[in-house]
């Protein structure tokens, strides 16, 4: 991430485009990125598999019955990511708007047919017991869209650059009030949080940026004050803000959770043999409590790991942005990195106490098709991104 | 322009996304090093349940390891409620088939399971709740084989077997064996190692014993999910079993003493009493064998007994009440031990030792046997008003028994008191410190609780007077109410006399209270174990013993913890030969043929020679007291027995038949069988068959729970579980 920082930012690549035109495909994809992702996904259906054997076993299921379905989700997501790594580049662009539609719509719907889980109406449900998630592919929905629109207004110099962010905005708005209707606070958090970072590398002044913010405070403020919030969602930040109170329910997830990690040590138990995970003291626990898993079967040194992963994975992802010639690639890059730390951080940090519970899942670790699906697509979008660099180097 | 700032703010997103992957770093790093240990605690306190695992109690053994007390298995079926609670109906099917198999009412067989809690109605399980519940104990084999062969059908149902307490001898030795019961809230509170399900001796040498015998219960750490459902076993620590306490007791002897003292009851019950004209009642008696070079206790028996066996898993109120209600005659209470009655003239042991020591009377000095002789107010009579002609020495009183001859000396013993009394000096009262050296007027030291044995009663003047001081209010208001209560005239008559003297004169040690105690009579009482040991001072050269049934601690492993030996109290105030004085003149076949012999006729004293003094002794309302005090052989004496029958008239028509009767049984004589050989008892500890340590501890297994161990499921045959005495051992079905 030096290297990149430092780069002159008007030198082109010693790299002739016409020779890197002709590179095979695996030697322009970026293998770490991929094999983060992969790693990743294999260590999260291990930790599906763990934290819903014992309950499985008790209801007479199949113990494995989610570590299948996970490796499932994980297998379809790789294809489904080799597919969008593998389209052109701009098609892309061509498709962007019509995912954008599409996201609006299944958020549209899943308003209309949803389904409520945890106080939040964001599934639906589909014939043979699956279910999708909307508002996951939202987010690519939205970061392809938004890097469409900036990408393009920045091209053409006819109109003024004004218009650039309420554009934006305008265009944000929609998926995000639909998922506020849900309510998903979570995930409009990440909107918020994708939209300032695509907004700020595509150059915005920074007047938006801390208007917006101050924006965003100002209207958490007022959510708050006015009983906007659901019930439930305030408990959450109540036992955020005093963990001490653990009959809130919020408060005891985070405090097993806590206790998960803590008694998981510097090595773990080994997996399968954590108590808190075979006595089910952590509710959610393969969906957005996955990390407590690793925490205590796998202990400091797996998920350090873990960690480890996820930041090698941003690295590539803000390489790849770097590296972008042109500021479409760039900012999709851009968001996919904004999207996943975002998440990152949010989820490790509930599990970890230092952040608010919210129904964030972990990318590739967490169960679940709809946001397995989302994550592999956004890797491919990377990859696409990355092979693109590799033809067109970059140029001012 | 664009560019720059956009690779500006790339950079600046680089730098957050660090800063966040760092905290997030740093903060797991924390928890899960520095924050560890707490949070481990707190884990543990909320997946982590200790349930303890009986200790089997060590057993109480005879002198040749025949079990007085030990443990047999019993099956017990219990319910895994963790297991149960995970099926797909909690578990309905498996108890509705489970009442069917046991009979047991299936409304009834579902609470019980319940752990009690403030709202469970009972009956509900008082236990922890992360063990299996028993819902039947001693369990059939029927119902046993139905659940283990068909144990698809009884998942979370197993099957265990536990040691449970017994006497196998029953009644025989009972009182000093002892029982055991539950543990109270206040033992629990103040003796820190047992636990709620633990049973404590309560009587005997379970009581005494109980530490040794309790052993250490193990725990077995088991881990419970959220919602308290047993989901394996993180540790065991396998209970060890109690150490096994030999005693000195022979069950042959004991057995042989107590058929004696049964059958000698029977007989004298049938027997008229010339005195009353009604027949002996015979209510009570005991006989005690001790080990007159040792001084532990060869037999103890006492009638009425009990069988300890009726406190296990829980005495009923009505067995309770039949133990010790009005109409029990209290078979709870060893008369040996605890029965006080006033020893008649086996007392003339110490009322001779005290004149041949004090002076009074030497072995050649010589004084008369009056048929009758005026004490105080009252003339004091001679049994049958009996006399021998002329004077005669002390060893000649002792075996014909005669009172006046030792009247006379106690009155001239009380006068001379009585002027250092009135002198204020302190009175020597000789006869006490005599009666004191032998033991009698303190309790006896004997191994089993304080509470179960008596001290006897040795009056003298300023015991007299502190209880005086202490009761005279309550003797004077009796005096005065006159005992409305009393039905019997002239019981009524009597008691009232007594309370009127004792309020005014009761601090009086009187001439005729002087007499009395010197034939054993009167307020002089004394428990025939301490007559006992009185004895085998006379014939062990004076050491007078603190006596233990107890004679080693072996540990399960077969090791001896501790040797017990009687301790010697002191060694009484008279010479060897003096000593020997005595129990030549007590001896029979000597020529003086003292009043026991008789009892002896035709007993072949050549194979067996025996010394004995009979007493006979008075009490108001009732017919008198029959005692034998002896030893044998007389030589060399190897035992003291001492038998006493209660309301059976003299000595030598009871007692003595009856203690012959023992040493028959003990040496095989008059056509019986020597229950010891040689007439001796055994020289060596017997070999104490060892615990298995294995099948010990009490793995829990039930289906769905991961077993700790290979968990053996051994085959279930009869044969199988007879075999298994001592353990503990629980399979799945």
């Amino acid at each position: 991430m030096v290297e990149l920082i430092r780069r002159p930012t008007t030198t082109l690549r010693p790299i002739d485009a016409a020779l890197r035109s002709s590179e095979p495909w695996w030697r322009v994809v970026d293998w770490v990125l991929a094999g983060c992702a992969l790693v990743l996904g294999v260590i999260g259906s291990l930790l599906v598999w763990s934290a819903t054997r014992t309950r499985q076993i008790d209801l007479g299921a199949d113990p494995r019955a989610y570590l299948k379905r996970q490796v499932l989700n994980l297998a379809l997501g790789l294809v489904l990511g080799v597919i969008v790594a593998a389209v052109e580049y701009r098609a892309l662009r061509r498709w962007a708007p019509v995912v954008y539609a599409a996201s609006c719509i299944g958020l549209l719907a899943v308003l209309a047919v949803g389904t409520t889980v945890n106080g939040a109406h964001s599934w639906i449900a589909l014939p043979a017991g699956f279910e999708v998630q909307p508002s996951e592919f939202a987010k690519l929905g939205l970061i392809v869209s938004m890097a469409l629109l900036l990408a393009e207004r920045r091209r053409r110099d006819d109109l003024r650059r004004g218009f650039d962010v309420p554009l934006a905005l305008g265009l944000a708005a929609v998926p995000m009030g639909l998922i506020m209707l849900q309510p998903d606070v979570g995930t409009v958090f990440v909107f918020v949080f994708v939209i300032l970072a695509m907004l700020s590398v595509a150059g915005v002044s920074w007047r938006w940026i801390v208007g917006l913010v101050a924006l965003g405070v100002v209207v958490a403020y007022l959510s708050v004050a006015l009983h906007i919030l659901k019930n439930y969602q305030l408990d959450r930040f109540k036992a955020f803000a005093n963990p001490a109170a653990q009959n809130l329910d919020a408060g005891y997830n985070v405090h097993q959770a806590k206790i998960a990690i803590g008694s998981g040590g510097l090595t773990g138990t080994g997996l399968f043999q954590g108590s808190q995970t075979n006595g089910r003291f952590v509710p959610e626990q393969q969906t957005d409590f996955i990390f407590t898993v690793a925490g205590e079967e796998f202990g400091l040194l797996g998920a350090g790991a873990i960690v480890v992963l996820f930041a090698i994975m941003l690295w590539r992802a803000l390489r790849i942005a770097g590296h972008s010639p042109d500021l479409f690639g760039r900012l999709v890059a851009v968001g996919v990195a904004a999207w996943f730390v975002c998440q990152v951080f949010v989820n490790i940090g509930m599990t970890l106490g230092i952040m608010p519970v919210t129904g964030l899942p972990l990318p590739f670790l967490s169960y679940g098709g709809s946001a397995m699906f989302a994550n592999c697509v956004a890797v491919g979008l990377l990859q696409n991104v990355q092979m693109r660099n590799a033809i067109a180097p970059l140029r001012v | 322009m664009n560019e720059r700032v956009s690779r500006l703010r790339l950079t600046a997103l680089t730098l957050v996304v660090l800063a966040l992957l760092s905290t997030l770093f740093v903060r797991l790093a924390y928890l899960q090093t520095i924050d560890r240990a707490s949070l481990t605690q707190t884990a543990n306190r909320q997946h982590i349940r200790d349930v303890v695992i009986p200790a089997p109690r060590g057993q109480i053994v005879d002198d040749r390891g025949r079990p007085l007390a030990d443990n047999r298995s019993s099956l017990v079926v219990s319910v895994d409620t963790s297991a149960l609670a995970r099926q797909e109906d909690r578990g309905a099917a498996v108890l509705a088939r489970l009442a069917g198999v046991t009979g047991i009412d299936l409304g009834r067989l579902r609470h019980q399971i319940i752990a009690c809690a403030p709202h469970v109605a009972k009956p509900c399980w008082t236990g922890s709740p992360y063990q299996p519940v028993p819902i039947l104990t001693n369990a059939s084999a029927r119902v046993v084989f139905a659940i283990a062969e068909h144990r698809e059908s009884f998942p979370g149902v197993m099957v265990q077997t536990e040691p449970v307490r017994q006497y196998p001898m029953h009644a025989v030795a009972g009182q000093q064996v002892g029982y055991v019961g539950p543990v109270t809230q206040a033992e629990l509170a103040s003796r820190g190692t047992l636990n709620s399900d633990d049973l404590v001796g309560r009587s005997g040498l379970e009581q005494t014993y109980d530490v040794p015998l309790r052993g250490t219960d193990g725990t077995q750490v088991v881990s419970v999910d959220n919602r308290g459902l047993v989901t394996g076993t993180v540790s065991t620590t396998a209970p060890t079993a109690g150490d096994t306490v030999v005693t000195s007791i022979d069950a042959g002897v004991q057995q042989v003493a107590e058929q004696a003292l049964a059958r000698q009851l029977a007989t004298t019950r049938a027997k008229t009493d010339p005195k009353t004209g009604r027949r002996y009642a015979a209510t009570e008696g005991a006989a005690v064998v001790v080990d007159a070079r040792t001084g532990h206790i060869v037999a103890l028996a006492s009638n009425p007994s009990y069988d300890p066996n009726v406190f296990i898993g829980g005495i009923s109120e009505r067995a309770y009440e039949a133990l010790t209600g009005p109409n029990s005659n209290d078979p709870l209470v060893s008369r040996a031990v605890a029965g006080q009655f006033a020893p008649g003239s086996t007392f003339k042991l110490a009322t001779a030792s005290t004149i041949l020591t004090d002076g009074q009377a030497t072995t050649d000095s010589h004084t008369s046997c009056p048929p009758s002789l005026q004490v105080g107010n009252a003339t004091k009579t001679n049994y049958d008003s009996e006399s021998l002609g002329g004077q005669i020495s002390v060893a000649q009183a002792l075996a014909f028994s005669c009172d006046t001859f030792f009247y006379q000396y106690a009155m001239a013993a009380w006068y001379s008191d009585q002027s250092r009394v009135a002198a204020h000096h302190r009175p020597v009262e000789a006869m006490q410190a005599m009666a004191r050296a032998y033991g009698f007027g303190s309790a006896p030291g004997l191994d089993v609780p304080a509470g179960e044995q008596t001290a006897g009663r040795i009056p003298d003047r300023a015991t007299l007077k502190q209880e005086w001081t202490q009761n005279r209010s309550t003797y004077c208001a009796n005096g005065r109410r006159g005992y409305p209560d009393v039905t019997d005239a002239a019981r009524r008559a009597y008691l009232t006399e007594i309370a009127k003297e004792n309020c005014t004169d009761g601090w009086r040690f009187r001439i005729g209270e002087a007499a009395d105690m010197a034939i054993g009579q009167g307020e002089t009482t004394v428990s025939p174990l301490q007559l006992a040991m009185a004895y085998t001072a006379l014939v062990d050269g004076g050491l007078l013993y603190q006596p233990t049934i107890a004679k080693a601690i072996v540990d399960p492993s077969g090791h001896v913890v501790k040797t017990l030996t009687p301790a010697v109290r002191h060694r009484v105030p008279v010479s060897q030969a003096l000593l020997t004085y005595i129990r030549s003149a007590l001896t029979f076949g000597n020529g003086l043929r003292p009043s026991g012999e008789t009892a002896f006729a035709g007993f072949p004293l050549d194979k067996l020679s025996i010394g004995g003094k009979t007493g006979t002794a008075e009490s108001y309302g009732k017919q008198d007291t029959s005692w034998f005090a002896s030893w044998a052989p007389s030589d060399h004496p190897q035992y003291v027995v001492v038998g006493m029958i209660a309301q059976a008239g003299t000595g030598a028509s009871a007692a003595a038949p009856m203690v012959r009767k023992i040493y028959d049984g003990i040496y095989g004589l008059e056509g019986q069988r020597a229950v010891l050989a040689g007439g001796a008892p055994p020289s060596t500890l017997p070999a104490i068959t060892p615990y298995t340590a294995d099948g010990a501890q009490g793995e829990v297994v039930g289906p769905d729970v991961p077993q700790p161990t290979s968990g053996e499921s051994p085959a279930i045959t009869p044969s199988a579980y007879r075999s298994q005495r001592n353990r503990r051992r629980r399979w799945s079905s």
